[in-house]
């Protein structure tokens, strides 16, 4: 991987050696999916479900997302998804709420990071 | 038992990441199947339910959830012969006893970390493996045991005819007396209703019993059992002492009071010189004292003797022979045996072509 993308990554809260070591360092396996991180519904969905308020499909969006930012080693929205998850399970959804702030500016920095990639 | 080397993975996952995170970490050891939702999951185990070597069970899935996947596997008895992992972010583990009570084999934690899942999953799967190994080779093993006891009571068999015919050569040059009273004995109890009550491996083991019914003979005087012409009292009354040393040799040989053959072979051996009047010997045995066996082995004795050569008679015609078997001239003997001796000799008479 390019030194430069690695450093942008690792800045935006990805740790890369997690993640190369969940691939097995099949590099370009992880990038593939890395760069299709964007293109998952699951964060929209569950920004879209807090609005509405529906406890039910905020969860399973919110399980779902935590799952993909664990596996690609997406540490800082892994760790907010995991509280938000922890929340609606909870039933709690005002604290819920409370998090999308938190939750906006680590997916942002992320998909940033990813759009500049080379 | 197949011995379909068990292969294959399956990942069932509605998740394409770990999906491939799974398959990338275990494609170069199996083929790999992928299910994207539990119905799936369940219709591919089915299917490959021979050739699986494990399942891995994500929990959360649309359609049917991995537990409620579990609980079906479970309910056709596959979870016994295929290992199943649940794969789950939830650490919080309420289902987790369930899950294990359903008969999962370990329980892997998302996300995953490749060195302990691959560990984990090999060690089950190896487990299985030589379990399978284990049972193929314990029924292996039984095949042959049954096989060497087959062929470990043939040689007995084999070893009492032997002596038997060693015997009997020495007054019957051809030594076939033996082989026909077994024949003409087994016949008569499978053929006809004299058999009746009796299994497949009783009669084996009467025929056995005819084929000893003379070894008393080797303590009789080669000029006495060899005589040609008529015995004097003497000799007569010494010759038919062959039916209590017979078996008394026989009860003297301990692997021969082993075999199952014996309690049929000492009756035979003692016996076979009763008669139906009361007037045979060594007891005296009236009727059905003497077994109905043993009564059928002594009528074949007879019935040889006639249609055979001997030292100091010719062969008679097989027709003949019946006849004077049917009219008392060699002996009294039970007139249902008679009947059904009858029925069959026509059989009999091949025996002797």
């Amino acid at each position: 991987m390019d030194p430069l993308d690695m450093e942008r990554l690792t800045a935006a809260g990805i740790d890369v050696a997690d993640a190369l070591a969940r691939f097995m360092n099949n590099e370009s396996l992880l990038l593939r999916f890395l760069t299709r991180f964007p293109e998952d519904r699951n964060y929209a969905e569950l920004v879209r479900a807090l609005g509405d308020g529906d406890a039910e499909r905020a969860f399973t969006a919110a399980h779902t997302l935590k799952g993909v930012a664990g596996n690609l080693a997406l540490r800082g929205l892994y760790q907010t998804v995991s509280e938000l998850v922890e929340r609606l399970r909870a039933s709690d959804m005002e604290g819920a709420r409370l998090l999308l702030g938190e939750l906006e500016s680590r997916y942002e920095q992320v998909t940033r990071a990813l759009a500049g990639m080379r | 038992m197949s011995q379909v080397e068990r292969e294959t993975l399956l990942i069932v996952d509605d998740d394409a990441i770990n999906r491939a995170i799974l398959a990338n970490i275990f494609e170069s050891e199996y083929r790999i199947l992928e299910a994207e939702d539990g119905l799936s999951g369940l219709q591919a185990v089915r299917e490959n339910a021979d050739s699986l070597s494990a399942v891995l069970l994500d929990i959360v899935m649309p359609r049917l959830n991995g537990l409620e996947a579990l609980r079906e596997l479970r309910g056709e008895g596959l979870t016994a012969r295929i290992p199943v992992f649940l794969i789950t972010a939830d650490l919080t583990g309420a289902w987790m006893k369930e899950a294990y009570d359903l008969g999962v084999m370990d329980v892997i934690f998302k996300p995953v970390v490749p060195y302990i899942v691959r560990r984990r999953v090999n060690s089950v799967v190896e487990l299985f493996r030589a379990r399978r190994r284990l049972g193929a080779e314990v029924e292996r093993q039984r095949d042959q045991l049954l096989l060497q006891a087959q062929q470990l009571a043939e040689m007995s068999t084999g070893m009492v005819e032997a002596l038997s015919t060693a015997i009997e050569f020495r007054s019957d040059e051809s030594g076939e007396h033996v082989r026909r009273i077994h024949d003409v004995t087994c016949h008569l109890l499978r053929a006809t209703p004299l058999g009746e009550g009796l299994s497949e491996s009783e009669i084996v083991l009467i025929g056995v019993g005819a084929i000893t019914h003379d070894v008393g003979k080797i303590s009789i005087p080669d000029a006495v059992l060899n005589k040609r012409g008529r015995l004097t009292p003497e000799e007569y009354e010494l010759m038919k002492t062959h039916t209590v040393k017979g078996a008394e040799l026989l009860s003297k040989i301990p692997q021969m009071r082993e075999l199952p053959a014996y309690r049929y072979a000492y009756d035979i051996a003692l016996h076979h010189h009763e008669r139906w009047d009361g007037r045979g010997y060594p007891d005296g045995l009236v009727g059905d004292e003497t077994p109905v066996w043993t009564q059928v082995v002594a009528l074949a004795d007879v019935y040889d003797a006639l249609v055979s050569r001997r030292c100091y008679k010719e062969a008679y015609p097989a027709k003949e022979a019946m006849n004077m078997i049917l009219e008392g001239q060699c002996g009294a003997f039970n007139p249902r045996l008679l009947e059904c001796f009858q029925k069959a000799e026509p059989v009999l008479r091949r025996f002797y072509q």
